[in-house]
């Protein structure tokens, strides 16, 4: 998906003069009722673009220093923005990793299965299981692409009251339905007697402070968590619902057409980061994660006279830059800088790092794949300080994930084994 | 959402609507309240909202110890005498757990 990187828009007249455009991430969410055939969004990624889009700080600081200071600022933000990254998905894959390992639920294979993927694969037969994998592949990547237009459609139009009706019902849904099942299975596994009024009042304060957070106002960090929850509780149905052979295809799949709907002129996606951008309006707060860098007063350089408000900079030689006052010659401003990562990728990233520690359970592959992904989200970031526009973060972590699970499974696995077995360490 | 962009008036909005909330059966909203804004009224140099926002924050706090007071004592006698219970036990739990009376 695409990691975007936008302004904090809500400056006050005290902040600084540049306005900072907030490039918008359509982010999908695909949610997967299993007994109803509810309608699904697909969260995806969002664009990203580099902390120095605003046309006029740009400009600015073109003007006023030469370009390798520009740069210098470009790769600073890219490695705090891969460090602020890291750790949100490193969470999400933790929990998805750690319940997998622990409630055995979610591995259990079950003769049901969501009505997006309606072939059943048959154990016994290669050619068949493939043929059916690629099936059920092909319906669960059309559904997406409708359901994506859609969505694209909707926001074209205008129909903002549709959208944000859907997106409520789908985080409701996560938020009560997913996480009654998550506990119900947490508390059996650990063989706890848990009571329907206390049940009760966990599911619904979760619930409801988790909808506030989300969809209106609520500190950061709480938001943020809720957005990492939502993201494993929905990679671990995907996990337990999707057939086996069919999720590895889906997973390949999605990334190419992540790939497709963002940087083509006429995918889906882009079109709906340009309208978006057209509008100049944010992208719905449901759908993409978004950390903020603060910089703190310390970090930058002021003049004696307190007025001078540096937007984003953080090098010493900024002292030398002048043209930019504040309004008013008030105390530090903090800086936002946010980095926006839709939840589409999150659910995948850890639905790939969850098949893999539900195979076979070795460490060896988990850990591989989990290396893989992040080296594939520190590439993306990379490409995007690089073209600052919106990218999709899926294919390469997508593709370094699927590489190192086969290539550690067949090749590593067997080898780690034949050395322990004869007691030979390297 | 950062709590220093906003203009006081708003925060005092927030804090308010977050304790009128609270009283819906969510202590847990009560907790955020008290947390968030644990900061802006005890710990940020005087201004005019303050005061209420305080007052706030106090009867969150007061509602929120009442909340676990009572969660804490049901619990624990649900847990304590669950098995005692027999069939009333039973119809009030969710999970019962295996190999136990």
């Amino acid at each position: 998906m695409n990691t975007s990187d936008s302004e904090e828009d809500s400056y006050n007249e005290r902040s600084a003069l540049v306005q900072c455009e907030s490039p918008t991430i359509p982010s999908y969410h695909q949610d997967h009722d299993m007994s109803l055939p509810q309608e699904t969004d697909t969260k995806r990624g969002r664009p990203v673009s580099s902390g120095l889009d605003e046309p006029g700080l740009v400009e600015r600081e073109r003007a006023a220093t030469p370009d390798g200071e520009e740069e210098e600022l470009t790769l600073k933000y890219g490695a705090k923005h891969v460090i602020m990254l890291f750790i949100p998905v490193t969470l999400c894959m933790v929990v998805v990793v750690a319940t997998i390992k622990s409630v055995s639920f979610y591995t259990e294979k079950t003769s049901q299965q969501l009505i997006y993927t309606p072939f059943k694969e048959d154990p016994n037969s290669v050619g068949q299981r493939l043929l059916y994998s690629l099936l059920n592949t092909i319906v669960m990547i059309s559904v997406i692409v409708v359901m994506t237009i859609i969505l694209v459609v909707l926001y074209k139009y205008r129909c903002y009251k549709f959208i944000h009706g859907w997106l409520i019902l789908s985080s409701l849904m996560l938020l009560f339905w997913f996480s009654f099942m998550y506990l119900g299975e947490v508390f059996k596994t650990y063989n706890v007697a848990m009571d329907y009024p206390t049940l009760a009042m966990i599911i619904w304060n979760f619930g409801v402070v988790g909808m506030i957070c989300i969809h209106w106002k609520g500190p950061l960090r709480l938001q943020q968590a809720y957005l990492i929850v939502i993201s494993a509780l929905m990679a671990l149905i995907f996990i337990k619902y999707l057939p086996e052979w069919s999720a590895w295809v889906i997973l390949a799949a999605i990334s190419i057409y992540d790939l497709i709907a963002v940087l083509c002129p006429k995918g889906p996606l882009r079109m709906l980061v340009e309208t978006a951008q057209e509008r100049n309006e944010p992208i719905f707060p449901a759908l993409i994660y978004s950390s903020v860098v603060v910089l703190s007063a310390d970090e930058r350089q002021r003049n004696e006279g307190g007025a001078l408000a540096q937007e984003g900079v953080e090098s010493e030689d900024d002292v030398a830059l002048g043209g930019r006052r504040r309004c008013s010659a008030e105390e530090d401003l903090e800086e936002d800088r946010g980095v926006k990562l839709g939840l589409g990728d999150f659910i995948f990233y850890s639905v790939l790092v969850g098949k893999a520690a539900a195979n076979g359970g070795d460490w060896n592959t988990t850990l591989a794949c989990f290396v893989a992904i992040l080296i594939g989200l520190c590439l993306t970031l990379l490409l995007l300080a690089i073209f600052k526009k919106a990218l999709p973060a899926l294919p390469i972590s997508i593709t370094f994930g699927l590489v190192f699970y086969f290539s550690t499974d067949n090749l590593v696995r067997p080898f780690m084994d034949s050395l322990a077995a004869h007691q030979y360490y390297i | 959402m950062n709590l220093e962009r906003i203009p006081n008036e708003e925060k005092l909005s927030l804090c308010r609507r977050y304790y009128l909330g609270g009283f819906a059966f969510l202590p847990f909203l009560w907790l955020v309240n008290v947390l968030w804004f644990f900061r802006e009224a005890f710990l940020k140099p005087t201004y005019t909202e303050q005061l209420q926002i305080k007052s706030y924050v106090k009867k969150s706090a007061l509602g929120l110890i009442v909340w676990v007071a009572v969660l804490t004592t049901w619990i624990t006698i649900f847990q304590h005498f669950r098995a005692q219970w027999g069939e009333v036990g039973d119809y009030l739990s969710f999970t019962i757990p295996l190999g136990t009376a």
